[in-house]
């Protein structure tokens, strides 16, 4: 009982259980919304990143793409009072494939190269995305996408479809957790300490970046499908590399790469900024990336690097 | 006719991205660090073109404003670059990323977020005639700087006796500085070199591509795409790769004019996949 009131995620839960009833914040219901789905978004990169020491700057493009692809679904196959369950593994198929697709060719690929080939392909995804006008609607995107109801509950209440995301959250951050304590994420550390050695040890290396990569994909697509459904649209434009990019800075300031929690507090900053600072100050994109070169200047852990720093000199 | 004037334009575009790409290049080997705030550089070069310009002459403004992009350059790494140097290159690469994001913010707060119109100078601002055929002037122009530009960074490196410590920086950095040469100072003088000429690219392209806060950032891709495509440290790679990328983006408008953006993502990938180390690059550092 004790160990499991400790459990950080338990607490992570509780708080954005309650989330309506904060004061002030607890109104922008959207933007819990959007918290939630980049918590998985993030927590899926860390899968990367931080357990795997995958650079990959192509995450953006399985997010987008599971959000056409649940766009399109929904509007081909749900139609009227449709599911939100055809969409959402709409996302989750596509997000797979993408990533193993990409996953495959580079599996072998390290560093800079790794990382440069994804951004390719994020930019490809995106290119196509924003000029193929007969299925992704172009430049304009695709809207027209209605929540409806899901389970006899009424989506289009934002308070019902904030707990549809919480539920989705609280699911696939449990995934991912036992997928990061698992033998298997042992085995990806192994990977991102020593790549070498645990080839030695017999690891099939390659392999288990490919697994990796298609599993992050498929929580990124499963976010994309969560944003399209909360912005009842799909856009080209969170296809490109920045976008990816702004995932990447984002973990990396919270410290994903020391602590399984530090993508949720580098996506909190992160939406909080884009949303709440950016309308009180235009130019808030400054703040934001000066704040993030000095952080990572002063501490390159990033922030959960810092509280675990102090717990270690404590202890 | 008009593929013709598509594939001159296709040389001129490349020979700016070379020339961005090689202080690219330059800095990712002496200093080892993936330096996207390279691309600030080229637009702070174009701004301060657009602001000095009509006060000072064109010519007189095509030197000073780079010289104080090099200056910028110089501050960039005192303040952010040198925090990196050892470091994991992407981790470089992030940090350099968020500088650049504040920073083209920054110009968007200093200059406005309009578009601002430069016009091509006096002396080049008409058409060459050849028979039937009509070329711009100015394009012309900007083919010869930015040749001399790659040209003298190429003789640089190639028979001045520092450029030679500078190539051997670029294949085994450390070595370089345990024969007795000063490492760091040589880092700072290859950012303020690369800013230069990343600065002066901007001038050149700020007629033809209007002067805007996001120019910086559309250039930064292919020009790292043209420094893995060609190879890291090799100015002849660099300068193939660059014409490669211009030529593609501008006569794929012919074959599929609606996705010619991607081409040269898929030409990069192709080569990187294909040949790691880029068309004529050796081992290096970011391996």
């Amino acid at each position: 009982m004790r160990r499991l009131l400790k459990d950080p995620l338990l607490w992570i839960f509780l708080v954005f259980a309650l989330y309506p009833a904060i004061p002030y914040i607890g109104n922008f219901i959207s933007l819990g919304s959007e918290l939630l789905l980049w918590f998985i978004f993030t927590l899926s990169f860390n899968l990367c990143l931080g357990q795997t020491g995958l650079p990959s700057f192509g995450h953006g493009a399985f997010y987008g793409l599971g959000s056409y692809a649940a766009a399109i679904t929904y509007l081909k196959l749900s139609g009227e009072g449709g599911g939100f369950l055809a969409p959402l593994v709409g996302g989750i198929v596509v997000g797979t494939a993408a990533a193993g697709l990409l996953g495959w060719f580079i599996k072998d690929k390290r560093g800079v190269y790794f990382a440069m080939l994804t951004v390719a392909f994020t930019q490809v995804c995106f290119g196509i995305c924003w000029r193929w006008d007969e299925v992704t609607g172009g430049e304009a995107g695709l809207s027209g996408i209605v929540r409806t109801t899901f389970l006899g509950i009424d989506m289009k209440n934002l308070h019902n479809f904030y707990y549809l995301c919480f539920v989705v959250f609280v699911i696939a951050a449990l995934i991912i957790r036992s997928i990061s304590r698992s033998c298997f994420g042992l085995s990806l550390q192994s990977v991102r300490q020593n790549h070498i050695r645990s080839q030695y040890l017999g690891y099939n290396c390659n392999m288990y970046k490919f697994v990796v990569y298609a599993l992050s994909g498929a929580f990124a697509g499963l976010s994309g499908a969560l944003y399209c459904l909360l912005t009842q649209s799909a856009f080209a434009d969170i296809l490109d590399w920045s976008k990816s990019g702004d995932v990447v800075m984002a973990t990396l300031l919270g410290g994903g790469t020391v602590s399984f929690y530090g993508p949720i507090v580098g996506s909190l900053i992160f939406i909080i900024c884009k949303n709440l600072l950016s309308s009180l100050w235009d130019h808030w994109l400054f703040i934001y990336g000066m704040s993030f070169v000095i952080i990572l200047c002063l501490f390159p852990t990033g922030l959960m690097g810092v509280f675990k720093r102090r717990a270690a000199s404590k202890a | 006719m008009l593929t013709l004037s598509l594939f001159l334009n296709g040389i001129v575009l490349g020979l700016v991205y070379a020339a961005v790409a090689l202080g690219f290049s330059l800095v990712l080997g002496v200093s080892g660090v993936i330096n996207f705030a390279h691309s600030i550089t080229f637009t702070f070069g174009a701004y301060f073109f657009w602001a000095m310009y009509k006060h000072v002459g064109y010519l007189p403004a095509m030197l000073l404003a780079p010289a104080a992009v090099a200056v910028i350059g110089f501050f960039v790494e005192r303040l952010v670059i040198r925090r990196v140097y050892g470091q994991d290159p992407l981790f470089g690469l992030l940090i350099t990323l968020g500088f650049a994001m504040g920073m083209e913010e920054l110009i968007r707060m200093v200059f406005g977020p309009a578009t601002h119109n430069v016009d091509a100078p006096s002396f080049a601002n008409g058409v060459i005639i050849f028979g039937n055929f009509l070329y711009s002037q100015y394009r012309l122009f900007i083919a010869l700087v930015a040749a001399i530009m790659v040209a003298a960074v190429w003789l640089f490196t190639e028979k001045s006796r520092y450029g030679t410590v500078v190539k051997a920086g670029m294949f085994n950095s450390e070595m370089v500085g345990a024969l007795g040469h000063d490492l760091y100072k040589m880092r700072i003088w290859i950012l303020v070199l690369g800013s230069f000429i990343a600065g002066l690219a901007g001038i050149l392209a700020a007629p033809i591509w209007s002067v805007k806060s996001g120019m910086g950032s559309s250039i930064l891709m292919p020009s790292f795409l043209i420094v893995l495509m060609g190879g890291l440290g090799s100015i002849p790679g660099t300068l193939v790769a660059g014409l490669m990328v211009g030529i593609t983006l501008s006569m794929g408008v012919l074959v599929a004019p609606r996705f010619v953006d991607i081409m040269p993502y898929i030409l990069m990938g192709l080569i990187v996949y294909f040949w790691p180390r880029g068309l004529m690059g050796q081992q290096n550092i970011i391996e």
